[in-house]
């Protein structure tokens, strides 16, 4: 049985067209690389400490 | 292994799987997995363009774009991506209709927010018509005909939705509920899948949307036959008040036509018979002169031929009085000439007074001897030729003759001319009281002979007075050369005794 509320909720504003610019720059373009070089950092940060 | 291809494998790999997804069509799946070889490889161009291409295949523009200039940015030359948007930025009236689908789509959110579905409804429905790739509106716009109960609306939707996404997870959820809500309508007793009979079906065709009209509830159930059975009562109550008079009332005007027609040949018909009958009468009429004409004819002829003979036997001096009158009496002086009725009247004048005294004494000798017979006949004769003959008495004698052999009749006619010629005299008043006797006789029943006769002696001696009159008459004829002198004296003796035996009867 489907929860018409529950539902709705699930549907989020699409994007608009002057939206475009704001999610680009609000765009995360983290990848793995990132990831492991934050990794790296922090450990390279707790070898020094 | 150096990470760094690790990760371009792992975001290949990735990248593999959604280009396999987005081959069949599952750009949810497609989505997941090329996000997943962005997180590991945000340089791989490849991923993200086709990632925008996904985007943009469910109808989601903007997002699409968003990649694919992230992706010009990572890679200016060689990039497809930069196809892509030119390709957008030549279409702006396709763009502005997309944006205007997207707003139309963020307004219908927050109509459901606030609880206006139907409004919600129309602006998704505009939605979709402009842009007919949004995936999103379609979810939306199933969900909204789920919840309102239009499941056949609800179909439309995900069907429509899951070509552009075949294994969105919401679409599949929502046509597995609508299954689920169709399957136990079927369970009530109501017909599975099909709208119902109060439900409105809408369909879209391109950017018409067709509505089917809601089905009557006149026919239902057993009210048919009694539909029928109305509208046959209301046509029997229209052909009897309104048909049958007007049918009658040309019958009517008929008949009275055919009645006129008829009258007025029965009335022509009956002119014509008028006609005919006065025709008849006419003829008849003519007959009847004719006859009479021929009868005057052989009147006349009779009278000249009586006259002659009756001169020649006058002249001849061989026949008596009574003899020549008889033969004069046929003649009739109206059907002769001037000349012939002057012969008439001489021969009249020179036979009848003898003949007159011989009939009239011959007559009372016969009234004497109650031989009434021939005194009628010889009376009638003479009454013939002198109707006024004695004074009245042989007029009187001729009514009392045929009084006595029955005759009441010639009785009546003789004794009433008595008393119009001779009033006032003895005559008259022995009329009157033998026309009183007549009358009696005809009004009374039968009486008895002896009174009757006793009445007749009665009156028989009244009337011996009478005969006297004749010798008073007599009496008066001085002259000798009057007959009626010897008349007076032959009556008063035969009379008296006639008399006197009447009255012994």
């Amino acid at each position: 049985m489907l929860n018409y509320e529950e539902e709705l909720k699930k549907f989020k504003p699409s994007l608009e067209v002057e939206d475009i610019e704001d999610a680009v720059y609000q765009e995360d373009l983290s990848d793995m690389s990132d990831l492991l070089k934050q990794v790296m950092d922090r450990s390279g940060a707790s070898t020094r400490s | 292994m150096d990470y760094t291809k690790k990760i371009t494998y792992h975001s290949n790999y990735w990248y593999n799987d959604g280009l396999k997804r987005a081959q069949i069509r599952d750009t949810s799946g497609a989505i997941v997995s090329l996000r997943r070889s962005l997180q590991y490889n945000r340089e791989n161009i490849a991923a993200r363009n086709l990632l925008g291409l996904v985007y943009y295949g469910r109808g989601e523009v903007a997002e699409a774009l968003v990649e694919w200039i992230i992706s010009r940015n990572f890679r200016q030359r060689d990039n497809i991506a930069n196809e892509y948007l030119r390709n957008i930025q030549n279409s702006n009236k396709e763009l502005g209709a997309v944006n205007q689908a997207v707003k139309r789509y963020n307004q219908c959110l927050a109509y459901c927010a606030q609880g206006a579905e139907d409004m919600a409804v129309i602006q998704l429905k505009r939605a979709v018509s402009m842009h007919p790739t949004f995936l999103k509106a379609y979810q939306l716009l199933a969900l909204l005909y789920l919840h309102s109960g239009q499941y056949a609306q609800a179909r439309q939707m995900l069907k429509e939705a899951r070509k552009l996404d075949t294994t969105n997870e919401m679409t599949l959820r929502y046509m597995q509920e609508l299954k689920r809500m169709q399957g136990r309508r079927s369970r009530q007793g109501g017909r599975a899948e099909e709208p119902g009979k109060n439900e409105i079906v809408e369909y879209k065709r391109g950017n018409d949307t067709l509505i089917q009209p809601r089905p009557s509830t006149v026919h239902r159930s057993g009210g048919g036959f009694f539909n029928l059975l109305i509208g046959m009562l209301m046509g029997a109550a229209i052909v009897w008040f309104l048909i049958a008079p007007a049918v009658q009332e040309s019958k009517a005007a008929q008949m009275n036509k055919e009645i006129l027609d008829y009258s007025e040949r029965i009335g022509s018909l009956e002119a014509q018979i008028s006609a005919q009958t006065r025709m008849l009468d006419s003829y008849r009429a003519t007959s009847a002169d004719t006859e009479a004409a021929a009868q005057n004819a052989a009147s006349t002829l009779d009278s000249y031929e009586n006259l002659m003979n009756v001169s020649d036997q006058y002249d001849s001096r061989g026949y008596s009085e009574d003899v020549m009158a008889d033969t004069l009496l046929n003649v009739n002086r109206d059907a002769l000439g001037g000349s012939g009725q002057a012969l008439y009247d001489e021969l009249a004048g020179n036979i009848f007074p003898y003949a007159c005294r011989i009939l009239y004494n011959a007559a009372m000798e016969s009234y004497n001897v109650a031989n009434y017979d021939a005194a009628a006949d010889n009376l009638d004769k003479v009454v013939r030729m002198d109707e006024g003959y004695e004074d009245g008495n042989a007029l009187l004698h001729l009514g009392l003759s045929c009084r006595k052999r029955g005759d009441a009749e010639a009785a009546t006619r003789h004794l009433g001319r008595v008393v119009e010629l001779f009033p006032e005299t003895e005559q008259a008043n022995t009329a009157r009281a033998e026309l009183e006797a007549i009358a009696m006789e005809t009004n009374a029943p039968a009486s008895p002979e002896g009174e009757d006769s006793g009445q007749e002696g009665e009156d028989s001696g009244q009337e011996g007075e009478n005969p006297g009159d004749p010798g008073q008459g007599g009496e008066n004829g001085e002259d000798g050369e009057n007959p009626g002198e010897n008349q007076g004296q032959n009556g008063e003796g035969e009379s008296g005794e006639n008399l006197g035996q009447g009255g012994e009867g």
